[in-house]
């Protein structure tokens, strides 16, 4: 069964089209990645399938069943744009939030003690928003998305502002949620992150998919058509127009595209003969990166 | 029904828990009331003392009878003033020497005021009342009643008639005022007016507060962007619900307190009174049950009308300062109950009053004072009634609306044509 099944949703606000004709399914259990340039649909996206605006058109599952107050509670959300009440007290606002999604006050209180001592902010439980750091106000509100045990889990930008500690603390709280089973969505625009977390992925732009599918097979589907390549020295040797379609300088590293039909050791050698000491020469599959831009500079064209 | 619940529990104990709310609900009632009682304490026990006055007699032959007139007496038996000094000025120049050194006595304070009484007096130049304390108006009062009195006498003498045979005659008519009412009549002493005026402006004060409140709240939330996580877990239109519910509640239970205030100095007032002035006994002030049954019920029509208004202008815009000059023309509309007060009173029944207490914008404040001044007929009480609960339903519905898109959108605030579309939105 699909965790998220959109068929056909269109919405529009004022003359603009926020969404069009979007279809979209999210296996049971995945890690899907919903990428897409600003603007692109992305949160109009996500905020129809919590309910938080109604489609013009088409329609929204959850779990089989159309969208209604119950299946609110199976998901748990955090808004790109973070916020909790600044002056209540941590714990009285995780005990509310998770009352909201169904938890009875008690028990929210409860869980968020022990997601408080999980994420190391035991000793804050007493305090009030406005007193805690940014990190830790963010911690917070990834509690209050996973505080009742959604199915469905809705993380957008989860990392942002966190310090590599911290991220890695989510991240390893989030491959245990998939663990046991919950489905989540990342929405993001760290592609390094997807490439890394996500089996599926989706890429809207304009309001409408133009990419869709498990992320191995899209990155097979190009082939191993890029050639990385670390070296030391200047760049005048990578100038083969008719063996490269585009070149992606990284600064220490480089990716070029190669032509169908091109032979990188033309490339090797030219390096070679020019004296560049060449840490790495490797052909690999393009990288999310690579292709979020061809595919979106390419449906701009 | 659940999550509205808990939306109303939490906004109810954040503002019930604020100092400021905890202030003007026990503390400042209980303040007024150590003000009125000390006020009539101090009225009523203030020391006393013989207040020592001067003439200045121009005319030669009204300084005694005006002593006489003197009539006030202190609690003791003793005369409350008595002509200390008394001297006739037989020119101009002795009028001015007699006045600075009169002066001077009530700077060393051996005089607390003394009355010139000019030479041309009875062709109608001005007489002069000089006091080290021009706010005693008793004082001022009896004076001037004592100078009228001995100059009415005088020109009655003079064409042969007897003041002191007369004055009992001139004496001023006592007249009660009974207000007429169907369950009986009532001696009125201004507990009527009193009351309207009282319950008024508690009522609109605490429909303005807490509609704005309201908006602060919407506001609080938009900005902290904790709305985006609220109505993922539940509908707007019970997110608003809540709010509405809970501030309103928040105001109900403030308004409660003071009532209950009030209704407490009411009842031990008058026990009080009647220990420090026996047998003046104050006016009793009665409202019948199906009254406040009606003035209860719109006040919460009045809170939901305005408070749902307040809510959809803090949804619209995306910064405190914005809100207030949106909120402008609804507190210019509310404005304008307390304006139209003075007319109501004078005459609540005419054409103006009845129609003003049919609208439903200003039927919360106005049919409350027309049911306070005088019982209106049933039948405009029960038609302005559902004039409001209809008006107000659609409100709600309209900033219901308005709310579930207004929350999401930041930026510039919309336009009459766009919000006409955010109504329209699915």
């Amino acid at each position: 069964m699909d965790a998220v099944r959109i068929e056909c949703v269109t919405k529009r606000f004022n003359s603009v089209v926020a969404v069009r004709d979007l279809d979209l399914c999210v296996a049971s259990g995945a890690m899907f990645g919903l990428l897409g340039p600003n603007g692109a649909g992305k949160t109009t996206t996500l905020r129809m399938v919590m309910r938080m605006l109604i489609p013009d058109a088409g329609r929204v599952h959850i779990f089989g069943n159309p969208l209604d107050d119950r299946a609110q509670d199976l998901i748990g959300y955090l808004p790109e744009e973070r916020g909790l009440y600044p002056k209540m007290k941590v714990r009285n606002v995780l005990a509310f939030l998770g009352a909201l999604k169904g938890l009875s006050e008690a028990e929210a209180g409860r869980r968020a003690l022990e997601w408080l001592e999980r994420l190391e902010l035991a000793k804050w439980a007493e305090r009030r928003i406005h007193d805690l750091s940014k990190g830790m106000q963010q911690k917070v509100q990834f509690i209050a998305a996973v505080l009742h045990r959604p199915l469905l889990l809705i993380l957008d930008e989860p990392f942002a502002g966190l310090d590599p500690l911290n991220a890695a603390l989510i991240k390893d709280i989030m491959l245990d949620l998939r663990a046991q089973g919950a489905t989540i969505i990342l929405s993001t625009h760290r592609m390094e992150q997807v490439e890394m977390m996500c089996d599926s992925i989706c890429l809207i732009h304009q309001g409408r998919k133009v990419l869709d599918g498990d992320l191995k097979v899209i990155k097979q589907s190009y082939g191993k058509n890029t050639l990385r390549i670390q070296h030391a020295g200047g760049n005048g040797f990578l100038d083969f127009p008719e063996l490269v379609e585009r070149a992606n300088h990284h600064g220490a590293m480089v990716d070029l595209r190669l032509r169908a039909g091109a032979d990188p050791q033309q490339i090797l050698r030219a390096a070679v003969e020019r004296g560049v000491s060449i840490t790495r020469f490797e052909l690999i599959e393009p990288p999310l990166n690579d292709i979020f831009i061809e595919k979106v500079s390419g449906s701009d064209a | 029904m659940r999550k509205i619940g808990l939306v109303f529990k939490r906004e109810y104990l954040a503002r019930v828990r604020t100092k400021g709310f905890i202030f003007s609900t026990f503390v400042v009632p209980l303040m007024l009331v150590a003000v009125i009682g000390v006020t009539a304490f101090v009225a009523t026990h203030q020391s006393v003392r013989t207040q020592q006055l001067g003439i200045i007699d121009g005319t030669a032959s009204l300084s005694a009878a005006i002593a006489r007139g003197f009539e006030p007496r202190l609690r003791g038996g003793q005369p409350a003033y008595r002509v200390a000094r008394q001297a006739n000025a037989a020119s101009s120049g002795e009028e001015n020497r007699l006045r600075e050194e009169f002066r001077a006595q009530v700077i060393r304070g051996e005089l607390d005021g003394f009355l010139l009484i000019p030479s041309g007096y009875f062709s109608g130049e001005n007489s002069v009342f000089y006091a080290r304390n021009t706010g005693d108006v008793a004082l001022s009062t009896t004076v001037r009643q004592a100078l009228n009195d001995a100059g009415a006498a005088y020109r009655l003498k003079a064409i042969g008639l007897d003041y002191e045979n007369i004055r009992p005659l001139l004496k001023g008519v006592p007249m009660t005022l009974i207000k007429v009412k169907a369950e009986g009549e009532e001696e009125e002493r201004g507990q009527t007016l009193g009351l309207a005026i009282v319950l008024m402006t508690v009522l609109y004060m605490t429909i303005f507060v807490y509609g704005i409140a309201t908006m602060q709240s919407v506001q609080e939330e938009k900005n902290s962007r904790v709305v985006e996580l609220l109505v993922s877990s539940l509908r707007p239109s019970h997110l608003l619900w809540g709010k509405l519910m809970g501030v309103g509640a928040v105001g109900f239970t403030q308004l409660s307190v003071w009532l209950a205030t009030a209704a407490a100095v009411g009842i031990y007032g008058r026990a009080a009174a009647e220990l420090f002035w026996p047998g003046n006994r104050l006016p009793r002030i009665e409202l019948p049950f199906l009254v406040i049954f009606f003035i209860v019920t719109f006040f919460i029509a009045g809170y939901f009308l305005y408070a749902s208004l307040y809510a959809a202008i803090g949804a619209m815009v995306s910064s405190t300062e914005e809100s207030q000059q949106i909120a402008t023309p609804v507190n210019l509309l509310l404005g304008f109950s307390p304006v139209m007060m003075g007319f109501i009173l004078r005459s609540p029944n005419s054409p103006t009053a009845v129609t003003l207490s049919m609208i439903p914008f200003f039927s919360p404040v106005h049919m409350v004072l027309r049911m306070a001044l005088q019982t209106p007929p049933l039948w405009q009480i029960l038609l302005s009634l559902a004039i409001i609960l209809l008006t107000t339903s659609g409100i709600i519905w309209l900033s219901a609306r308005i709310y579930r898109v207004g929350i999401l959108m930041y930026g510039k605030r919309p336009s009459l044509r766009e919000l006409a579309r955010w109504v329209r939105y699915s």
